[in-house]
This record gives C-alpha cells, structure tokens and sequence, in this order.
C-alpha cells in the first residue's frame, strides 16, 4: 500500500525563503518534495484568500515562508 | 478560520527563512511535510461548504477593515483618542470572525435551498436562536429578504 505523500504549497519570499531554498539547491542539501513553489516578492503579498485557494484546489498543506 | 471551517490550522505552516539559511529551510519544510503527512488527505470536495463560506467571510470589507486598522488603533488609538490593547484587540476581532463566518454559512446554506430556520439549522448546526439572530442581522444589512411563511415556518431568501 502507498504512503500518503501530502501535496504542499509553498508561497516563499523572493529576497529570503525562495533564496535560502536556491541556496539548499546549490549546496546539493536533499529536502522532501512535496512542496510546490510559488514566488511572491514578500511574503506580504500573500492574501489568506490565496491559502483557501490552495485548499480548494486540492492541496493538503500550505506553508508561507518570508 | 481554518480552526472554524473545520480544516484545521495546523495544515497552515508560517515559518521566517533567511537567504543564507539553507538547512534552516530543508528542516522547515521536512517539518511542514511531516505534520501534514500526520494529519492525512484533505477532502476539498467534503469541506466545499465551508470553503466557499470562509472565502466570503475572508473577502468581505468587514474583516479585512478591521485587521488593516489594527496597527493604527493598537498604536495611536481609535477616532475617539484611545489607544486600544493588541491583545483585546486581538480577542474582539476572533468574535468578529467567528460572526462573520457564521453569517456566511446561513447565506450558503439558504443559497443552497435550505429556506427555513430548521433547515438552516438541520444543514449547519449552529443552534436556532443564534440563527435567527443572525438572520435579523442579515435581513437589516439587506443580504436576505424574509419571503412568506410555509407551515407557519419564516422561509428566506438570499438577495
């Protein structure tokens, strides 16, 4: 039987979160991959109405990282 | 609102990640990943209801006022010269949430065909003073018109 692997959103801050994850991505560091990425240019930007967009679509966890 | 809908606000993850942090980033989204893993699928198609009424509540001028005010009237103080507590503040506005969303179920729920106060009450749950309440709210905001009586029941419709 499969393991239930959850389906993420992830809304991550140009200038900090979406670096550090490029910068996890040069230095090779193995991280799970079930986060989908979504670039905003803060994390301001980020309307709770995006996040129950997320769960309409379908997804199963959102994560906001500025 | 997740915590109210029912979904839950442990499947919302905020987290602060620097640039330079790269394995504080690995261990914030393997901890996202896990926690989430723990609680299961979510079900959109069963939530449907409610999604739709949290995102009418999340959108309405109401709340959306109120939170952008917040660091005006916590800091400086209202119109009237008083400087109010963030953690009052904070409490007031959960009440204005949970009334909000409320108010938004009823509205779905007599969209939905359910006319009556026993009905509204048969599909939502909320007990049928607080429903009448909410609907003498909503009759004078002009959000539902009070139709007729069937069967000596107040049927409503949505406006």
């Amino acid at each position: 039987m499969e393991e239930f692997e959850p389906k993420i959103v992830a809304f991550l801050c140009n200038w900090c979160a979406y670096a550090g994850a490029d910068l996890a991505g040069v230095s090779r560091l193995q991280y799970p991959p079930n986060i989908r990425t979504v670039r905003v240019m803060c994390s301001g930007r980020v309307d709770p109405l995006f996040v129950l967009q997320a769960f309409k679509q379908g997804c199963d966890g959102v994560l906001v990282a500025g | 609102m997740l915590d109210l809908a029912g979904i839950g606000e442990q499947r919302l993850h905020l987290a602060w990640v620097s640039s330079a942090e790269a394995q504080r980033f690995v261990e914030v989204v393997t901890q996202t990943t896990d926690s989430v893993k723990a609680l299961g699928k979510f079900d959109s198609k069963a939530f449907a209801f409610e999604l739709a009424a949290a995102e009418l509540t999340l959108a309405q001028e109401t709340l959306r006022w109120m939170v952008g005010k917040e660091v005006k009237i916590t800091a400086k103080g209202d119109v009237f010269g008083r400087r109010w507590d963030g953690d009052r503040f904070e409490s007031i506005l959960d009440v204005l949430l949970e009334r909000e969303y409320q108010k938004n179920l009823i509205l779905q729920a007599v969209k939905e065909g359910h006319t009556s106060v026993r009905d509204i009450h048969k599909k939502i749950g909320i007990d049928l003073k607080r429903i009448s309440y909410l609907l003498a709210d909503m009759e004078n905001r002009n959000i539902v018109e009070f139709v007729g009586m069937e069967e000596r029941k107040p049927i409503f419709a949505a406006l």
